[in-house]
């Protein structure tokens, strides 16, 4: 199976400064990656190299069997999403539907497939009610999620977000979470940079983390998330819910809301009581 | 560029005059050696910050007046037009805003006026950036800016519609933000770094002015 | 000694029918953390922003109810890059441009700037030109910069939002820090788990109106927790079927659990 996405010792540098040395890995069709790391680390460059912004110094980026090298972004744009920071100033049409719209028929999918992408992108994000309004009508946060849809809407193979969820509050950001985990059901593959390791341990499986443009570590969240010695060095804590299941010593050390609730009711209930 | 920076309100003078003069002195000739010296300070800036972007955004100007004019009123409003451009091209890219404010406050005059014209000329570069982000967003997803002239339309369209709509919204927002920072009308300002002045400067700025009056007076008789 | 007042304070947006706030109450006193707490659009901005007298003079809009501040104000918006003056070239000049427009004189400028460089870690970019910076370092220059005018009351509209994990772990320290000196800090924030040891009274908004005031201990309600303000920790003790009241954090579970 070929990976959705693949970085082959990946060096890049904006003019003498060099941000990314040797990158690799590899992300297959449905994984949901986290590209976690301190600012400054390369993330939002691995993005823009991604999304065919910039080309690599060395080495090669593979989306599908694609290399960037001989493609431009809107050639990408069918088969990557990427949604950059501050997407909410990307926003342009008269009303949100025609904004989201805006990618599929861009990429000269015919209006009927325009429609049902359109719907079902609105529909996941819950901004059905607000599909007719000025996206400028709607406060920062649901811009926000305006933007996403419209990368949703591209129905790409694989999307790639920069901090989805930065001004977005829990009930919000349970909406990307559900958007996302419904996507990558379907096979669409995902890389999330986020600060928000909550959000992450909610809606992602594997977390990749970048120090000073390598890749300082890579694997499965549910382990990584709850060991403090291999986050501090990163810069990194471990979130509430990861703590807590540490703290607690609960079955299966979950990372995720629910599967600790779960937890803590079996365990609760197996104690003897006060 | 190397040499001592002129005193901001120097390159202003120098920036009127130059236009002013243009319009004053008799065509062609006149309008010709304005619009010389001003190219010549363009190109001082560099091709691509200077003489490029003077000779771009004045070439449309040309191609209209030709379809208005003769060939004569063409060249001689041209060479105006050309001296205008040139002019606050040339200004835009040599005068520091920072420093215009320093030396209004350095004279006690009004912060905010002069803190005006200073963002006009620093809200280039910024939309510049956010037209390049927009530009980026939106062929990641799928616009071409290449092309039928329907398609290149639209990109158009889906590349300045987010520039202004954000821009505006940013105006409203950074008149806001301006105060927060303090920038509230009738404050006394302290100068960080008031640029330097000379007599040399003062005599030239001066003397500037009494060659436009002059102009204006010898054309009138 | 309050700093500052909210007395029934309600408030319309231009052109809006619905009030932004409706009856809001709240003091802050010197030296003290109050954070605002609820849903997009719940109000919290809107209540900084009358906090700082920039609502209605400089949106526009009705008020009703009276604010009154002891202190002079300076606020932190979650947008850092409309704060930046644009006429700076470098960051010390960036973080200088507000205490000049308050007419200090150059040593004072000096003394205030480099110690809110010092606060926010900025010594390395003091020279560096502020249209480089990314969006977290901006928005350390911009809370530098606000620190800088030294005012009584300082108000912070998601001041975390850009930072990465290590940077808001600073920032809720340096809040600490300013309380500590004897400053009113009114924050608005969703960043819920820090919460607790960070702020000292809670405001949680619902739709422009108070909810309920109190500790941080709010965060750990029944009611917070439905609504989807409660901690972490407080919503998986809750979901998990467990009896109230639920721990705030992973210390207090701890405590719970032996």
């Amino acid at each position: 199976m070929i990976p959705a996405l693949r970085f082959d010792g990946v060096t890049f540098s904006y003019g003498a400064v060099a941000v990314l040395h040797g990158l690799s890995f590899a992300i297959t069709p449905g994984e949901r990656v986290a590209l976690l790391g301190k600012n400054g680390a390369g993330k939002s460059t691995v993005v823009r190299l991604i999304a065919g912004l910039e080309r690599p110094g060395e080495g090669t980026v593979w989306v599908g069997d694609w290399n960037t090298r001989d493609c431009v972004p809107e050639q990408l744009a069918w088969r990557v999403g990427s949604v950059f920071q501050h997407a909410d100033q990307q926003l342009f049409a008269r009303t949100v539907r025609e904004d989201v719209s805006f990618g599929p028929r861009a990429l000269g999918v015919g209006e009927p497939e325009v429609e049902r992408r359109t719907d079902r992108a609105l529909a996941d994000l819950d901004l059905t009610a607000h599909a007719g309004h000025h996206p400028y009508d709607l406060p920062p946060a649901l811009r926000k999620l305006a933007a996403l849809a419209g990368a949703l809407a591209l129905e790409p193979a694989l999307l790639v977000l920069d901090e989805p969820t930065i001004g977005l509050d829990r009930a919000l950001r349970a909406r990307v979470t559900r958007a996302l985990l419904d996507r990558s059901a379907g096979s669409v593959a995902l890389l999330v940079i986020t600060h928000d390791l909550t959000f992450a341990a909610e809606t992602l499986e594997r977390g990749l983390v970048l120090d000073r443009g390598s890749l300082a570590c890579d694997e499965p969240l549910a382990g990584l998330l709850g060991d403090v010695t291999r986050l501090e060095p990163l810069g990194l804590a471990p979130p509430p819910v990861a703590a807590l299941s540490v703290a607690l010593d609960l079955p299966g050390r979950p990372v995720r809301a629910a599967d600790a609730a779960r937890a803590l009711a079996r365990v609760a209930r197996g104690r003897p009581g006060p | 560029m190397t040499g001592r920076r002129l005193h901001p309100f120097t390159l202003l003078a120098i920036a009127g005059a130059l236009p002013a003069l243009a319009w004053i002195l008799p065509a062609p000739a006149g309008g010709a050696c304005t619009a010389a010296v001003a190219l010549v300070l363009t190109a001082s800036r560099g091709l691509r910050r200077g003489l490029w972007p003077a000779v771009l955004t004045a070439a449309p100007f040309w191609v209209f007046l030709r379809l208005l004019h003769d060939v004569p009123t063409t060249i001689a409003i041209g060479l105006r037009i050309t001296t205008m451009v040139a002019s606050f091209v040339w200004l835009a890219a040599t005068l520091a805003p920072d420093r215009l404010v320093e030396a209004t406050v350095a004279r006690g005059w009004s912060v905010t006026a002069a803190y005006l014209f200073a963002a006009t000329i620093t809200a280039v570069p910024m939309l510049r950036g956010r037209a390049r982000r927009i530009v980026e967003a939106q062929r990641c997803r799928g616009l071409s800016p290449r092309g039928s002239l329907g398609n290149r339309l639209r990109a158009l369209r889906a590349l300045a519609l987010p520039l202004v709509l954000s821009a505006l919204h940013d105006v409203d927002e950074r008149a806001l933000a301006l105060e927060t920072r303090g920038m509230v009308s009738g404050a006394r300002r302290t100068p960080l770094a008031p640029p330097p002045d000379s007599a040399v400067e003062r005599a030239a700025r001066w003397a500037l002015l009494v060659a436009c009056v002059a102009a204006l007076i010898w054309r009138l008789k | 000694m309050n700093s500052l007042t909210l007395e029934r304070v309600s408030f319309w947006y231009p052109a809006t029918e619905a009030p932004a706030l409706r009856d809001v109450s709240l003091e802050v006193a010197q030296g003290e953390i109050v954070a605002l707490v609820g849903a997009v659009g719940a109000g919290a901005s809107t209540v900084l922003l009358a906090a700082g007298d920039l609502a209605p003079r400089l949106t526009g809009g009705r008020i009703v109810g009276t604010v009154s501040r002891r202190e002079r104000s300076a606020i932190v918006l979650p947008t850092p890059w409309t704060q930046v003056s644009g006429l700076a070239f470098t960051v010390w000049d960036e973080v200088a441009f507000g205490p000049a427009n308050l007419g200090w004189p150059t040593h004072e400028i000096a003394r205030q700037v480099d110690r809110a460089l010092e606060h926010l870690e900025l010594g390395p970019l003091a020279t560096r030109d502020p249209a480089t910076l990314s969006g977290g370092e901006l928005q350390r220059v911009i809370i530098a910069a606000t620190l800088a005018m030294d005012s009584g009351l300082v108000l912070f509209d998601e001041p975390a939002a850009e930072l990465d994990a290590e940077g808001a772990r600073k920032l809720w320290r340096l809040i600490r820090v300013l309380a500590k000196e004897g400053k009113a800090v009114l924050l608005a924030t969703s960043a819920l788990d820090a919460l607790p040891d960070v702020a000292d009274r809670l405001v949680w908004l619902e739709d422009g109106a108070v909810r309920a005031v109190g500790t941080p201990e709010l965060l750990a309600d029944v009611a917070a927790c439905d609504a989807g303000l409660g901690t972490s920790v407080a919503t998986v003790w809750g979901a998990s079927g467990l009896p109230g009241p639920y721990p705030l954090t992973v210390a207090h579970a701890v405590r719970r659990w032996r």
